[in-house]
């Protein structure tokens, strides 16, 4: 079991490591890459939703200037499937067959001297096919659905006979729209070939995860792989699986035996990376007059493709969100001719989160009990599903610090009590929580003969500062300056690395680097402890730290010496040591890990005549336990929340009803918020270091979105008196 | 991208001459529409005559108007003295209509030749679109519609005219100075137009290797107050959803001259003449206002996705006219 | 079932070869001569020809800002500019932004301290924009700030600290002579 260390709540907030690369262009992100002799991809999609290619067109492609070669199913090679991981089992690999399964499914590719040359000639694929009736209503009744899809439906005791005989009951339906991750970066893929051996530069956030992905599919030694990903342009989740455009750019540079450069184009984007999938959720609670509940029923139906999966458990949080002894929760799918769906930034939460804390937002005003009062009266102050103590939970702190600051104790709790001119005020509530997530972890620490370290791991950072934190971890953990510490990742050859998600890789890989840190140390000590030029020689190498850079026993400063000398002593360039984490299992623990925990509180301004909703402030009080660098943990919750902003009241993926072509498939259609659209946000963070793992951390990368979705509509439901439960929220909704 | 080849006109003669030697060539100014239309296949010209060169950047008053090059860009004209004290809902408009990026680059020309954010049009995979195709359909139509325009609308084809610049400018009665290979005419910009009803694939009375030189604005008299008021679901960098272009006179409560237009919802930008008969010479109420923009939108065509648009349309041009006449009663 | 086929008339026309022309860009002060395919945007001949790749590709519709460059001083879309109309005028690009002793410019400077970017994506444009804005005496409120700078988007969402950063920037003395 892993103990706690007593360590400053909250680190420092330093600039970020990668600032200066940022800010001056000079970071290369994988679109940024190009090696001599390198040829271009570009694609063609299918413009059916359904059917089957009868024949493919490809002569005027191939004879147009500088076309180098154009894949089909008819010529591609077969290549093998990657690895099930935690997402599944992996998106099937490209151009297998003549079926089509969705609207912009790949049909073709086309490999091309230049850019420009390669982007024309895909415009001259032409496809023939037989197309059917494409699946595209969740609703369809014609539909497969999916049951319990992840073995993750719960029950306890009797929620339906807890529901007929509650005092109080509540019945709703949500529905949640697609969203598409869209991140700024256009992924990218060069994919170069020596012999057998194989490079790609890859828009990911899971580069040890590629490597193995492509060893499988062509068949080759992981050791023959290498990824390299050291910056990504953002990625949301949609950068979590080895699409089909990775393997189909690797696949053409093999045929051609010249590297091949692929960048989606942001059309593409919508349809070949994954996006939020649309659902609807049925909410039944059951509460005592006083607002205690005694039943919860939650379940949902989600959108998925016609093959491949998606990790999308809408509903199961809710069985440990709140104290209520009857609950069920159920998660369905139905298999549609659309794109695959995957994880986009909080998964399951964002959607899940919006039903449970709109109705129970319902509730209260149907109760007339203040929206906090009701969640403190239901508080789980243990895990409701086993009853061990939570690992760490600060979330009565969140409600008493976030109402305070937003000043909560103001409001009026009449609906449509509130008006400035014509916009009419509201102010709306709701908790928020991000499950713990974990995966195996590695990381590397070496220290040189000039007392400067070197620490690697395979992870990527994409963008919420794992470069930076994990930097000033190993700091603290070596007693070394931050200058003196470099930390590097985004490689396939260094240590393997969890994903960059489920907010999941701050604790982990901060938990392999305070492993590897802790191992270096000992492995200083060891030969100190039989060095009789050494000052710490005797001491047990199991009790030391290190202070300003010199490694001393504990507590006793005055005795130390740098690890300069000892490496200079015994003729060594370096050390070096290896470390490791694994997911903490809470049987052991004698605690269930409680993962990251907020409340959010939103005013929200509503023109009366046209509908118009503004967001003029937000206040999020956030447990995210120990937090390693207040600056950019700060930024994670501001970027959560505009992106809960955004999936509120702007952002919908528009599906044309009759081909299953996206409808809205670029930045001018598809709305993502603006920087006019923000105000300033306020984030406060509170709560303990976790007793679940060594460092302490929760992760923060999907709380400062979840809650904000149901805050905003329970505000829109204060100022005007209308609960919509659907999104996104727009004007129409309110005229 | 087809290829294409590049021509750099030097003076207007001469790219009217190249214009009409090639009836396949396009003109490139801003080229804010035009390369994102190649880009996406629906524009595939083979000669492009760049024409950002010619001598057609100047803003000069001439007594009680305003003439406006037509390669000024949005940026300059909005920061020009005499908008700013005379023309404020031209002014509001530009602002409104774009980036501050997309404004240093579009032109006040082709602004006015803008093609409609219709994305069934700008997608030129899918066969049913009157605009691109003549007598194919309008997929839109049963479609994915929201951004769709609901006047001037028919089973046609419900593509809007996404400017804002023009929506003030119809208002104004703004002229369109146009040379060609015979010579040069000048149209009232509320002829320029065509609705989508009528001819989808047809949008303005612009000929091939006509040119627009320039714009003339009527300042309006001094008594007069404007404004624009453009309702989105983005507080910025967003089409409309709806727009009005409201200038009034007004004397002790009574409206002596309406000009009003809307976008957000037309075919083409559009000019709300039987609002404008309603008002002048009413009392300036919001009565009055709402009467005004229930007639506007009497007879507008909707799908289910847009028929939104016709209360906030009329909402909107509430909103203006009481934030113009200062009433809200 | 129905048939059908993906292609309109015109893209089976047959193609010209591909067109060149010689164009010289001025591109951080520096003149460069290549021979480029009249289709080559200025945010591809930055990026691909002469390897300044710090302008970035978001949407190459002129949808997102990210390839915001200046264009004799002013910001403008590199993706919706072709590399010919850009001969003859002075090209500004994040490369060309910092100072010859190699600090970082007073807008980067504020941008790193208040930590507005994440995964940065956007930042190139966003400091472009951003050097821009200061120029064009936008820099008097927060909500001035932030309408001129909402043709930059950012998906981390960093807009907050986005326009902290511009604040600071602006308070301590504006644009300077490098811009």
């Amino acid at each position: 079991m892993s103990t706690v260390e007593s360590r400053t709540r909250i680190g420092a907030g330093v600039n970020r490591v990668d600032g200066p690369r940022k800010v001056t262009g000079t970071a290369p992100y994988p679109m940024d890459f190009s090696v001599p002799g390198q040829a271009y991809g570009a694609l063609v999609q299918s413009t059916v939703a359904a059917g089957r290619i009868v024949r493919m067109h490809t002569e005027a492609a191939e004879a147009a200037p500088g076309v180098i070669t154009v894949l089909t199913h008819e010529n591609a090679p077969k290549v093998g499937t990657g690895p099930t991981t935690v997402l599944g089992a992996a998106p099937p690999p490209p151009l297998r067959n003549d079926r089509i399964l969705h609207h912009g499914q790949h049909i073709a590719f086309v490999v091309a001297d230049t850019p420009e040359q390669a982007t024309a000639a895909a415009r001259l694929v032409r496809a023939d096919y037989e197309a059917t009736e494409p699946l595209l209503d969740l609703q369809d009744p014609r539909a497969e659905q999916l049951v319990d899809p992840w073995g993750m439906d719960t029950s306890r005791g009797d929620a339906a006979a807890a529901l007929k005989s509650a005092e109080v009951t509540l019945q709703a339906t949500y529905t949640t729209a697609d969203n598409t991750n869209n991140p700024l970066g256009l992924f990218a893929t060069l994919a170069a070939w020596e012999g057998d051996a194989l490079t790609v530069h890859d828009t990911s956030q899971w580069p040890s995860m590629v490597r193995t992905t492509l060893a499988m599919v062509f068949g080759i030694p992981e050791s023959s792989v290498r990824v390299l990903v050291p910056y990504v342009g953002g990625g949301f989740g949609a950068g979590l699986r080895v699409w089909p455009h990775v393997i189909l750019t690797a696949m053409a540079a093999r045929m051609i035996k010249r590297p091949v450069k692929l960048v989606l184009t942001r059309p593409q984007m919508f349809t070949s990376i994954g996006h939020r999938p649309s659902g609807v959720q049925w909410l039944g609670v059951g509460a005592t007059r006083d607002g205690e509940l005694v039943a919860l029923d939650h379940r949902s139906l989600s959108s998925l493709s016609m093959e491949d999966n998606d990790y999308e458990p809408f509903t199961w949080a809710s069985s440990f969100a709140y104290r209520c002894p009857d609950v069920i929760t159920q998660d369905r799918q139905a298999r549609l001719n659309i794109a695959v769906p995957t994880s986009m930034r909080a998964p399951a939460e964002a959607q899940g989160n919006f039903a449970l804390e709109s109705a129970l937002d319902e509730l209260a005003h149907q109760l007339r009990i203040d929206p906090v009062e009701l969640r403190l009266r239901n508080h789980a102050d243990v895990d409701p599903r086993n009853g061990l103590p939570w690992s760490g939970k600060a979330l009565r702190e969140c409600y008493e610090v976030g109402a305070q600051r937003f000043g909560w104790s103001d409001r009026n709790p009449e609906p449509r009590s509130m008006r400035d001119g014509n916009w009419l005020v509201g102010y709306g509530m709701a908790s928020a929580l991000f499950p713990y997530f974990a995966q195996p972890c590695a990381a590397q620490a070496t220290v040189r003969r000039d007392g400067s370290a070197l620490v690697r791991s395979a992870a990527a950072d994409i963008g919420t500062g794992t470069y930076t934190v994990m930097a000033q971890l190993a700091a603290e953990e070596l007693g070394l300056p931050l200058d003196q510490v470099r930390f590097d990742l985004g490689d396939s050859d260094m240590p393997h690395s969890m994903m960059a998600g489920g907010s999941g890789l701050t604790g982990a890989l901060g938990n392999a680097v305070h492993d590897a840190c802790r191992r270096l140390l000992r492995q200083f000590a060891e030969l100190a402890h039989d060095d009789a030029d050494s000052p710490l020689r005797g001491f047990p190498p199991d009790d030391m730290e290190c202070t300003d850079g010199r490694i001393h026993p504990t507590g006793r400063p005055d005795l130390g010496e740098p690890y300069a000398d000892i490496l200079a002593r015994h003729g060594l360039t370096e050390l070096t040591a290896n470390g490791n984490s694994t997911p903490p299992v809470p049987t052991e623990l004698g605690m269930s890990l409680s993962g990251a925990y907020g409340a959010k509180f939103v005013e929200v301004r509503v023109d009366a005549d046209l509908g118009l909703i503004r967001v003029a402030r937000v206040v999020s009080a956030i447990d995210g336990g120990r937090i390693l660098n207040e600056k950019t943990a700060r930024s994670q919750i501001i970027g959560g929340t505009v992106g809960g902003i955004g999936m509120t009241l702007l952002e919908d993926t528009a599906t044309d009803p009759r081909t299953g072509r996206i409808a809205n498939g670029t930045f001018a259609d598809y709305l993502v918020a603006v920087n006019s659209d923000i105000p300033d946000l306020d984030v406060v963070f509170v709560g303990e270091p976790d007793r679940g793992t060594a460092t302490g951390t929760k992760g923060v990368g999907e709380v400062g979105l979840v809650g904000i979705a149901a805050a905003i509509a329970n505000a829109v439901h204060h100022a005007t008196g209308k609960r919509i439960r659907d999104l996104p929220i727009t004007l129409d909704a309110l005229l | 991208m087809r290829a294409f080849d590049y021509v750099r006109a030097t003076d207007t003669r001469e790219a009217v001459r190249l214009l009409a030697d090639d009836p396949e060539a396009s003109c490139l100014a801003g080229g804010t529409t035009q390369l994102d239309l190649m880009k996406d296949g629906v524009l595939q010209p083979p000669r492009l005559i760049d024409i950002t060169r010619l001598p057609l950047h100047g803003i000069e008053r001439r007594d009680e108007s305003l003439h406006v090059g037509a390669l000024v860009t949005m940026e300059e004209l909005a920061a020009d003295t005499t908008v700013a004290e005379r023309l404020p809902m031209v002014r509001e408009s530009l602002l409104l209509g774009a980036s501050v990026q997309l404004r240093n680059m579009a032109t006040i020309g082709g602004n006015l030749l803008q093609r409609t954010r219709c994305r069934y049009f700008r997608d030129p995979t899918v066969p049913e679109c009157n605009k691109r195709a003549p007598g194919s359909g309008c997929a839109a139509v049963q479609g994915a519609a929201r951004m769709h325009a609901v006047l001037g609308a028919s089973e046609r084809c419900i593509a809007l005219h996404a400017s804002d610049l023009a929506v003030a400018l119809v208002a104004l009665d703004a002229l369109v100075h146009i040379q060609g290979p015979t010579g040069s005419r000048t149209v009232p910009l509320t002829e320029f137009y065509l609705t989508a009803d009528v001819s989808p694939e047809r949008e303005t009375v612009l000929e091939h290797a006509e040119l627009i030189t320039g714009v003339e604005i009527p300042l309006p008299p001094p008594a007069a107050r404007s404004g624009y008021l453009k309702v989105r679901d983005r507080t910025s960098y967003e089409f409309a959803l709806a727009s009005a272009a409201v200038q009034l006179v007004l004397d002790d409560g009574t409206i002596l001259e309406a000009r009003v237009a809307l976008g957000g919802v037309g075919t083409k930008p559009w000019r709300a003449h039987a609002a404008e008969h309603l008002l002048t010479g009413a009392p300036a109420t919001t009565a009055t206002f709402t009467e005004a923009a229930e007639a506007t939108m009497q007879d507008a065509w909707t799908v289910p996705g847009t028929a939104f648009k016709v209360p906030l349309a009329r909402r909107t041009l509430v909103r203006e006219l009481q934030t113009v006449s200062g009433v809200t009663a | 079932m129905t048939r059908v086929t993906n292609a309109s008339r015109r893209d089976t026309d047959d193609l010209p070869a591909v067109i060149e022309r010689v164009v010289t860009l001025t591109v951080n002060g520096r003149p460069h001569t290549l021979r480029l395919d009249t289709r080559v945007t200025l945010l591809d001949a930055l990026r691909d020809r002469l390897g300044l790749t710090g302008t970035k590709k978001g949407c190459d519709q002129g949808a997102c800002g990210a390839c915001t460059v200046h264009l004799d001083g002013r910001r403008v879309l590199a993706c919706l500019t072709l590399a010919a109309q850009a001969e003859g005028r002075d090209v500004t690009t994040i490369e060309g932004v910092s100072g010859t002793d190699g600090h970082p410019h007073p807008v980067q400077q504020a941008f790193m301290e208040h930590d507005g970017f994440q995964c940065g994506f956007c930042t190139p444009g966003q400091i472009m924009s951003a050097m821009a804005l200061m120029a064009e005496g936008r820099t008097g409120s927060d909500e001035e700030i932030r309408e001129f700078m909402s043709g930059n988007l950012c998906r981390c969402g960093a807009y907050p600290n986005i326009v902290a950063a511009i604040r600071e920037a602006a308070a301590r003395g504006g644009h300077d002579a490098r811009l």
